[in-house]
């Protein structure tokens, strides 16, 4: 029975890593954590194919005659596919070649026209983004510490309503009513999301359950302001439309609707990204989010980590609002949310809850929605297609399982990303 | 690698197999006709059932009968209004239909900037501004627009057929209209059938009373929104209460719950509004007596016949009974309850109407 | 006759690590086999792949002398295998026999959960293996020790034959883990064979019948109980020499640092945990608070580390007050704290190794300057601290999730320690660890007395306390019932202390050869 091996040595743990294996194993990480969202896009316009497919008459008036003529099947498919593709592609980015010889006909003849006209397509799907990255941001803040909020819808609508209003209501130069214009929408969708953080740090309320719950009381608020006290007049629900003291300058001529917000919107994402990975604030945020238990262990202030989140959280998706009003709409409607709170949830998954991934995130979101414009147009496929194929890769990339598992993938590391934790405790 | 590009084959194959099965889709069929028509929905979306389906119906038997070329394009945000327009005037459409006063603005906007390009905006029509208004801003145009129809209609005409209807079928004698929001194309129905109900009166020398709207002292019953089917219930509970048998709700949806209600309770009728309630919401069949029709596809047929026969206008044209713009639905169910005498006289009602001898003003000015 | 079950030749590997190296082991009927093993050396790896949660890349098992291939857990159950987890698999607002008969509900009348029977045949179990539990209890409301022995009545009631039982004594008290072997001890009788997993050396001698010890993946030794010894088991283990024994010099106690005065708590169901407790750690000694899990030590170690609200008494620290004060401000105070549950205070798993480093410290300078973190200082110190505190990781990048229990808490460690501190904390600092690391912690917290800190030391293993403690306080129902020096107790007096027993009657029944010294201070 008795074999005793003598002692060997204890193996000696690699303790530090080379610089270049240390470069590799990053490397490793960035296409570990791009592999599942690419590779959901991909599954999503796969399956968005079939579903246009599905849904063309030419294509399935060829695959009734498929065993008389299967080349003209697969051709239909093929044409139906690469034609809504094709103009989904053109109407997110215009042409290239048109946007090359518009130059040209900039220099020879000094008319920008054609130049403009080609490059809308894309300066709409960048005005489309804008929005979407604040709101990604919003929730990706949330999901930092550990709270999901479902809320930013109802804020970015309050937002909306309180920059409109500032920018109506009050006259002053640009200088002065921009910066507060935006600021009010900042404010008013800060109220709406430290409520929620406030009702979760004092009381536990769960933060899905109160921002469900703020959404309606927004949603009706606004239904009453639009009827009511920010009627323009007569029987619209509308507000009036804001001063051009208030608005956000557009970098070209109409119908170019490309704004300073972009530019906002990308600040504020470096600014965020700064916040939670470089300030001791910031730090906290992601700690309370990952661990509240060691969070307060280590001297953090649960309650007050929780109401600044969320409180910020509300801040940027009111921003969003304030920026789409300020620099597209420049007046509220009934229905005016509709949506960008919901979406932005779906970008933060998408994101990583990482300020890059958010914005790398709603520049797809974004030029996906302003492209589908032009196929539904050119190619008859209805504007759903764009949301079947986003809440496909939202289903992927929140069940990542499902791509390995199509793809054959082995997961490498157990270690998830926390978004949020369960319900109470 | 290898594995990847297996499921990709594998997932290629399978489109074809699912393409070979799919059910018929409703696309548009591109054909080679000269006219093309652009539809811009408001967010409703074209399946909404509403003004959207209807305007899209009408670009529909439009294509059916006259061969012209119709597409459209939905809203999902505000901001894609003015985009969508945008795309329209791109795509060179021949003439860009505009659904609802949301797209009042960018529709004026547009058309300005393109004064050669025909536009049609339905339930909207231009001079818009009102007092203090910024033209461009919080009105599209302060002017009539040459280039853009504005669809009107003339809803209080049928509605005075249907206020005249349920005179002559309450059996309590006292029928009831209410409203979501109180605006004018809300309340131009209920004028009508408040008119109707005292055209009744005046012919038969009797006193049925109309609930629910007073158009000289302008109060009534609104509910104050077009979305909650909860109010519509309750507003037709209390209306039942207080006598009411048939009623009218001019609130959207919310008058569904009030359909629901007179199902359950077997105490009213319900006479819809826009549509066909029978053909639209048929699971209230047992309870619709008829329907106050606001025909948006047939203004915007007319409409298009008119660009296709080079006879288009801009202005405010309005479509009233007696060119179908606006009618009341049949009686479907109760066809057998109401009476020859009845019909007989909605007949007559309906010719004075279209002849000018009976208005709804006029009636209701009346003493 | 063949063994109950054999392994020959189990071969694993996980990406960039061979867990398993050609394993050969037999578990013979009527016996227990030890699994002896660091963190780490595989232990776990082949206990899952026998009960059908891995596959192995190689290898066959045999049970009583059938090959069989083991492709998920229900073919374990199916086979007479069943595991009793580290972490117990029970859902704590069911009462024991609703856990008991999980994913095997008898029915009655079609229809209806027979759940009397199941409460019948768990009373019959437990008397048949000494399984004292309460069929009708809710699992939350029970003690870990009887939390585990529902799990092995899980087990039995399934008809199981071969018991694994994973790290069984680390969440138990020594009167626990002898209610445990007893249990053991029945089964065997009985008929049934064990496959006792474990890193205590005195548990396998205490009741393994054989031992195979794992490291790196291999068995490097397999050997009868009655040849083996610590030295000879700690070393086959380690691969080294270790010493055993804390070595310490007598303690040279300084002022108060902290006094504590009639200290109450209350626990979240609003109970009084902690029941006037009173008691003073002085500068350069170890206080050890002795008792068994759930005495109130855990609350008493919240109470003075602000994650606890007070109901009443004082608590000073250097003669200052301590009323309400939060967690971060008592931090600043100078008191370090290594939590009991290390994952779920200690750190924050997901954060890189020099962010949890920095977990107290990271808002002060000079980690933050203005609204800056200082990521070069910071990752400088990490490395330092890694370097000095003997952290066997990568780098200090990686999540502290991915480096094993001992050197995580070895972060805490270096964390804790090199902030500049009055007093220590540790509860239940070696809990789970193996023996190097538990090696290394005792004599880093002995070197932090000598230096002059005072020392708080909570823990249910009375062989720590005893090794590094100074004075002993136990514990029992909230109160500190007697407080006694070191060097003058024996461990049956503190074994009754804890049990309940009043401390007149434990001395009478465990007299000490100085029994008139002993200081009672309650």
């Amino acid at each position: 029975m008795e074999n005793v091996s003598p002692p060997k040595p204890a193996v000696s743990e690699n303790k530090q890593g080379g610089n270049s294996k240390e470069k590799k194993r990053n490397g490793s990480k960035l296409f570990q954590t791009l592999l599942v969202p690419v590779l959901a896009l991909l599954t999503g316009f796969i399956i968005g194919a079939i579903v246009i497919a599905l849904s063309n008459d030419a294509v399935i008036a060829s695959y009734r005659n498929i065993f008389r003529d299967p080349g003209a099947a697969l051709a239909a498919t093929w044409s139906a596919i690469s034609v809504a593709y094709g103009s989904l592609f053109y109407g997110s980015f215009g042409s290239v070649t048109e946007i090359f010889h518009s130059i040209q006909t900039y220099y020879s003849t000094g008319d920008s026209k054609a130049f403009l006209l080609a490059i809308y397509p894309f300066t709409e799907s960048l005005t489309t983004v804008t929005p979407y990255i604040l709101a990604g941001l919003a929730v990706a803040v949330g999901f930092k510490c550990g709270l999901f909020n479902i809320g930013a819808e109802g804020q970015f609508g309050i937002g909306a309503l309180c920059s409109a209003y500032v920018g109506y209501a009050m006259h002053a130069p640009w200088y002065i009513h921009l910066p507060l214009a935006l600021l009010a929408g900042a404010a008013g969708g800060a109220l709406w999301g430290a409520i929620p953080g406030l009702l979760k740090g004092l009381t536990g309320a769960h933060e899905v359950v109160t921002t469900i719950m703020m959404n309606y009381v927004s949603f009706r608020l606004s239904d009453w302001l639009l009827n009511g006290p920010m009627k323009a007049s007569g029987f619209r629900p509308l507000t009036p439309v804001i001063d051009n003291s208030a608005m956000l300058p557009q970098f070209f001529p109409d119908p170019l609707r490309l704004n300073w917000g972009f530019i906002i919107a990308l600040a504020i994402a470096f600014l965020v990204y700064w916040f939670l990975f470089k300030t001791p604030i910031g730090f906290e945020i992601r700690a309370v989010g990952a661990n509240p238990d060691g969070a307060r262990y280590a001297g953090m202030n649960i309650v007050k980590n929780f109401v600044l989140a969320m409180t910020i959280s509300g801040a940027l998706a009111g921003l969003a609002g304030a920026v789409q009003v300020l620099g597209v709409d420049h007046w509220v409607g009934q229905g005016f949310s509709s949506g960008y709170g919901f979406d932005s949830i779906a970008i933060a998954l998408l994101g990583q809850s990482h300020p890059l991934g958010v914005v790398l995130a709603a520049l797809l979101w974004g030029t996906l929605r302003s492209g589908a414009t032009n196929m539904q147009l050119n190619a008859g496929v209805p504007i759903e297609i764009i949301s079947i194929i986003q809440g496909l890769v939202i289903v992927f990339v929140a069940a990542p399982a499902v791509i390995r598992w199509i793809y054959r993938i082995r997961a490498i590391s157990t270690q998830t990303t926390v978004l949020t934790r369960g319900w109470g405790k | 690698m290898k594995r990847i590009s297996t499921t990709f084959a594998v997932m290629a194959v399978i489109v074809l197999l699912f393409t070979a099965c799919g059910p018929a889709a409703t696309a548009v069929a591109p054909t080679a006709v000269p006219v093309k028509i652009g539809e811009v929905t408001d967010l409703g979306g074209v399946n909404d059932k509403s003004f959207n389906a209807l305007a899209w119906k009408g670009v529909s038997d439009a294509i059916a009968q006259l061969g012209v070329d119709g597409v459209f394009l939905q809203s999902t945000q505000q901001s894609d209004y003015a985009k969508n327009i945008q795309q329209m005037l791109t795509s060179k459409e021949d003439l860009i239909v505009t659904v609802g006063f949301l797209l009042g603005v960018d529709t004026a906007t547009a058309a300005k900037a393109n004064p050669t390009q025909k536009f049609a905006i339905v339930d909207y029509t231009y001079p818009d501004c009102y007092p203090g208004a910024v033209e461009g801003k919080d009105c599209g145009s302060s002017t009539d627009l040459t280039n853009v129809r504005g669809l009107a209609f003339q809803t209080d005409q049928a509605a005075f057929l249907a206020g005249y209807l349920a005179a002559g079928m309450t059996k309590t004698g006292k029928v009831a209209s209410f409203g979501g929001l109180q605006i004018p194309t809300v309340t131009i129905f209920m004028d009508g059938f408040e008119a109707g109900v005292k055209y009744y009166n005046q012919k038969h020398n009797t006193s049925v009373v109309a609930l629910g709207w007073d158009s000289k002292a302008q109060t009534g019953v609104f509910v104050g929104n077009f979305t909650s089917t909860d109010d519509g219930k309750n507003t037709a509970t209390s209306l039942a209460q207080e006598g009411a048998d048939i009623i009218m709700p001019v609130a959207g949806a919310v008058g569904l719950g009030s359909a629901a209600y007179c199902q359950t309770a077997g105490t009213c009728l319900i006479i819809g509004v826009d549509t066909d309630w029978f053909v639209s919401s048929n699971e209230y069949a047992s309870v619709e007596l008829s329907s106050v029709q606001k025909k948006i596809d047939v203004a915007v047929l007319k409409t298009i016949q008119d660009v296709v026969n080079g006879k288009f206008t801009g202005g405010t044209v309005t479509y009233a009974l007696a060119d179908g713009g606006v009618d009341l639905a049949p009686f479907h169910n109760f066809d057998s309850q109401v009476p020859q005498t009845l019909k007989d006289e909605l007949t007559q009602v309906r010719a004075d109407i279209n002849s000018g001898t009976v208005t709804v003003a006029n009636v209701l000015a009346a003493p | 006759m063949a063994p109950v079950l054999e392994l020959r030749g189990i071969t694993k590997s996980f990406p960039g690590v061979l867990a398993n190296d050609s394993i050969n082991l037999s578990v013979e009927k009527g016996k227990i086999l030890a699994l002896l093993g660091e963190n780490g050396a595989g232990k776990t790896t082949l206990m899952n792949i026998l009960y059908g949660l891995y596959k192995p890349d190689k290898g066959q098992i045999f049970i009583n002398g059938e090959e069989v291939a083991i492709q998920n857990p229900s073919d374990a159950i199916a086979r007479g295998i069943g595991m009793v987890h580290q972490h117990f698999m029970l859902i704590p607002v069911m009462t024991a026999t609703e856990n008991v008969m999980l994913g095997v509900e008898p029915i009655r009348y079609g229809i209806f959960l027979d759940k009397a029977k199941v409460a019948k045949r768990i009373l019959e179990i437990s008397t048949q293996y000494d399984l004292e539990v309460d069929p009708n209890a809710y699992i939350s409301d029970l003690p870990v020790g009887a939390q585990q022995r529902v799990e092995i009545i899980k087990v039995l009631y399934r008809q199981a034959d071969i018991l694994i039982l994973d790290e069984p004594t680390a969440v138990l008290t020594p009167q626990e883990v002898e209610g445990l072997f007893k249990v053991l001890r029945s089964l065997v009788a009985n008929g049934k064979s064990v496959i006792f997993i474990t890193h205590k050396l005195k548990e396998v001698l205490a009741i393994a019948d054989t031992i195979s010890v794992l490291r790196g993946g291999k068995v490097v030794g397999t050997l009868n109980t009655k040849d083996a010894s610590q030295e000879k088991l700690a070393t086959l283990m380690v691969g080294r020499e270790v010493n055993l024994v804390v070595k310490k010099k007598p303690a040279t106690p300084g002022g108060v640092v902290l006094s504590v005065k009639d200290l109450c708590v209350r626990d979240e169901s609003e109970n009084l945990i902690v029941d006037r407790a009173s008691f003073e750690v002085h500068a350069g000694e170890v206080l050890g608070v002795a008792g068994v899990q759930g005495n109130g030590q855990t609350e008493l170690v919240y109470a003075l580390t602000g994650l606890a609200h007070v109901l009443s008494g004082e608590i000073s620290i250097m003669g200052k007050p301590l009323h309400h004060s939060s967690p971060r401000n008592i931090l600043e105070r100078g008191v370090a704290h290594i939590p009991e549950d290390r994952q779920r205070h200690g750190l924050i798993l997901p954060f890189p190794v020099h962010d949890n480093l920095v977990l107290c410290t990271y808002y002060q300078p000079p980690f933050t300057k203005g609204l800056d973190l200082q990521q070069k200082i910071i990752i400088e110190t990490a490395e330092k601290l890694v370097d000095q505190f003997d952290v066997r990781t990568p780098n200090v990048f990686v999540p502290v999730s991915t480096l094993s229990g001992g050197n995580q808490q070895k972060v805490i460690v270096a964390r804790e320690f090199s902030r500049p501190i009055k007093l220590l904390i540790a509860s239940q600092p070696t809990r789970g660890l193996d023996v190097g690391s538990i090696e290394y912690i005792h004599s880093r917290i002995v070197e932090k007395r000598d230096e002059g800190t005072a020392v708080l030391l909570v823990s249910p293993e009375l062989d720590e306390i005893i090794a590094l403690s100074d004075r002993i306080a136990v514990m029992y129902k909230g109160q500190i019932v007697d407080i006694v020096p070191a060097e003058r107790v024996n461990k049956a007096y503190l074994g009754l202390l804890m049990a309940g027993v009043k401390s007149k009657e434990a001395l009478e029944m465990a007299p000490t050869t100085s029994m008139e010294e002993v200081d009672r201070v309650t």
